[in-house]
């Protein structure tokens, strides 16, 4: 079934009016609505109804998942939704560092994919669902990696999900950065393994929480930490977790194809692959697509076959967009030049900002967060942003903590130097005027 | 302050303070009554509230009262409010007997039952509170302050003891500061009243502070829920 907007169902008509209750709820957020007792099942759709139409909404919430028609390129085009007017803007919004979401080999590449193989695999990569364009894949991005093999996934999602749950049984220990991604502790509770956190990229609380633990451990870190945009003090990580006879991986969803001289990410930046036991990244972010890898031994790979069940229960990876991803690989293979356009760009931006006395918390990569700070004003800067040109997501609590709101740049290798200038310019100007600056 | 409706009960403080603290879930689990469930900080931490307040006025006069609770699935009434956050108290100490006396009549809360000691020291951006016991201290908290506003929350509060399960609603109006940026901290001493605690691995850096001053606190009539502890 189609999803109805709120202007077809009339629900938001309905909800002007306040809450039910009559009760203000103006600083609620997700987290208020996570929780709730009672008999009935469906009980908190009400409360949440009155929040999200009443309140939420108008507020600000509709400036996610605003509908694009556009590739997800330096410029867009989006419905805003909600008076429901087509926009055009400049995005600093999309991962797609390296701008091969819409390069035209990678989309001449899934084409004929798409003509050849059709459009789904049609069954799971343990049974039918295997294609030669998937082993392909694999085996260059094993080569890549320079690892002994390379297992792909539907999802980077799925990729960390199905990892963790195949590795880790209860009574086992996985500590976590307090950062790492949901996909990561959602995998550690499927897996129903004893999970700490440990405080953001702190090697000494690493320290701590490995203390008192016995028998299988694996610590996990990421390459660049998603929301900050900083990266993992891997040297120190990986030595606290060696010496306490733990296993460590890295997610390097957001710094593999970037990070290291030849691009395999944030563990090639250190000299430690060979010191990290698993590998994992995504299909997602540098290259455009969708999907996620874990790379390491072959007797991982096949023990990922048979126990990953993230994987073995999905339909395999669409051949049209492995096809896609494959190419979009040999491309950051052949042009370097992609990713030093990328820390370019990166410089030129971080360069504005620093000039406009802009927080950029600890970033040191191509994701910079604009501090704000202010979990009610970001709303509303957000949509001064848009009406000003420029998209920009706000992350508010709970995604980030109470009061550590941000908008997240992404930059790309395609923006050209006017856009950051631009963007710089409008995102400088609308923070002045609303006293943040 | 607001006009009273029948049956509703209010108490004025200069302030009200409180921390939270993540610790284990299984300990969070150990402190609830086994139909209730605590709410997770992250997968398997739980979460320990400590609130302290500076009563300016009440049915029993001015007095002190610290509260240990675990916040729990907030409740689900048809036409009411969805509540900012529900809890379980399951230990409050007040520097009164009347005060004690008065909270275990009309709110079945469970009591260390001898009279305690709180001072707060109030600073530009930050306030401390110290609560001991005849000399002997039983911890001490420091919270800061972040943007103010004026506020109305409303929250439910669930009790249990010989008599029957409980559920008090209440609205909290005042000047209200929250902050998640860990400065605060806390010391837990060994005594009578954290021994519960003591030992559960609390962290002493609240992930969450809240400060509110200037306010009142409003609660609806008690309403039964259940059957009373075995």
């Amino acid at each position: 079934m189609a999803h109805q907007s709120d202007s077809d169902t009339g629900l938001e008509d309905q909800r002007d009016a306040g809450t039910a209750s009559g009760v203000s709820n103006s600083d609620y957020d997700y987290s208020n609505f996570y929780y709730s007792s009672s008999d009935d099942l469906f009980a908190i759709f009400g409360p949440y109804d009155d929040w999200w139409y009443g309140t939420a909404r108008k507020n600000g919430y509709y400036l996610f998942s605003q509908p694009m028609s556009t590739p997800p390129g330096a410029q867009i085009n989006l419905e805003e939704q909600l008076n429901h007017q087509p926009v055009e803007l400049l995005n600093l919004a999309s991962y797609n560092y390296l701008g091969l979401s819409h390069h035209p080999e990678v989309i001449a590449a899934a084409k004929q994919a798409l003509d050849h193989y059709g459009l789904g695999a049609a069954g799971s990569p343990i049974l039918s669902g295997t294609m030669d364009v998937h082993l392909t894949l694999e085996k260059e991005l094993a080569a890549f990696k320079k690892k002994e093999a390379v297992m792909v996934f539907p999802t980077g999602y799925s990729t960390n999900v199905g990892l963790l749950s195949a590795l880790l049984r209860p009574g086992d220990w996985v500590i976590l950065d307090q950062n790492v991604h949901a996909s990561i502790v959602d995998g550690a509770i499927l897996a129903k393994a004893q999970v700490r956190f440990f405080r953001h990229n702190q090697p000494a609380d690493l320290e701590k929480k490995l203390r008192g633990t016995t028998g299988k451990r694996l610590v996990v870190v990421e390459g660049v930490y998603s929301m900050d945009g900083d990266m993992v003090c891997l040297p120190e990580m990986v030595e606290v977790s060696k010496r306490h006879g733990a296993k460590i991986m890295i997610d390097e969803a957001h710094s593999t194809f970037m990070y290291g001289k030849e691009g395999r990410g944030v563990a090639e930046h250190f000299g430690l692959e060979d010191e990290v036991d698993i590998h994992v990244g995504t299909f997602s972010k540098a290259l455009g697509g969708q999907g996620g890898f874990v790379a390491g031994s072959q007797s991982l790979y096949n023990y990922l076959m048979g126990f990953a069940r993230s994987r073995v229960f999905s339909c395999a990876l669409a051949p049209a967009v492995t096809a896609g991803v494959l190419q979009a690989l040999r491309i950051t293979k052949r042009e370097p030049q992609l990713r030093a356009t990328l820390w370019s760009n990166v410089a030129h931006f971080r360069g504005l900002m620093s000039a406009g006395g802009v927080d950029v918390g600890d970033s040191t990569s191509q994701i910079i967060p604009i501090m704000i700070r202010n979990d009610r004003r970001i709303l509303a800067i957000a949509q001064k942003l848009q009406q000003a040109g420029l998209y920009l997501q706000p992350i508010i609590f709970p995604a980030v903590a109470k009061h550590r709101s941000r908008f997240r740049v992404s930059i790309s290798a395609t923006h050209t130097t006017a856009q950051l200038d631009q963007a710089a310019a409008i995102l400088i100007n609308t923070l002045r005027e609303e006293g943040i600056l | 302050m607001n006009r009273l409706k029948p049956g509703e009960v209010q108490y004025q403080y200069r302030h009200a303070i409180g921390g939270f603290f993540e610790f284990p879930i299984e300990h969070a689990r150990k402190l609830l009554p086994s139909s209730m469930s605590p709410i997770e900080m992250h997968h398997g931490q739980g979460i320990l509230s400590v609130m302290m307040f500076d009563f300016s006025g009440s049915q029993v006069g001015e007095y002190g009262e610290l509260v240990l609770s675990v916040p729990v699935a907030p409740r689900l009434v048809p036409g009411r409010p969805m509540p900012r956050a529900s809890f379980f108290p399951f230990l409050v100490g007040t520097t009164t007997q009347a005060s004690r006396e008065h909270a275990i009549e009309l709110w079945h809360l469970p009591h260390f039952m001898e009279d305690i000691q709180i001072e707060f020291t109030v600073e530009e951006h930050d306030i401390r509170a110290a609560a001991s016991q005849d000399g002997k201290k039983i911890l001490n908290m420091h919270i800061t302050d972040y943007e103010w506003e004026p506020v109305e929350h409303h929250y439910q509060a669930f009790e249990r003891d010989a008599t029957g399960t409980y559920m008090a609603t209440m609205a909290m109006n005042a000047q209200f500061s929250e902050n998640e940026e860990e400065r605060g901290s806390i010391e837990i001493h060994q005594h009578p009243f954290t021994a519960g605690i003591s030992a559960a691995g609390v962290n002493t850096t609240p992930f969450r502070e809240l400060w509110m001053r200037d306010g009142f606190q409003t609660f609806q009539p008690l309403e039964k829920i259940g059957a009373g502890a075995a």
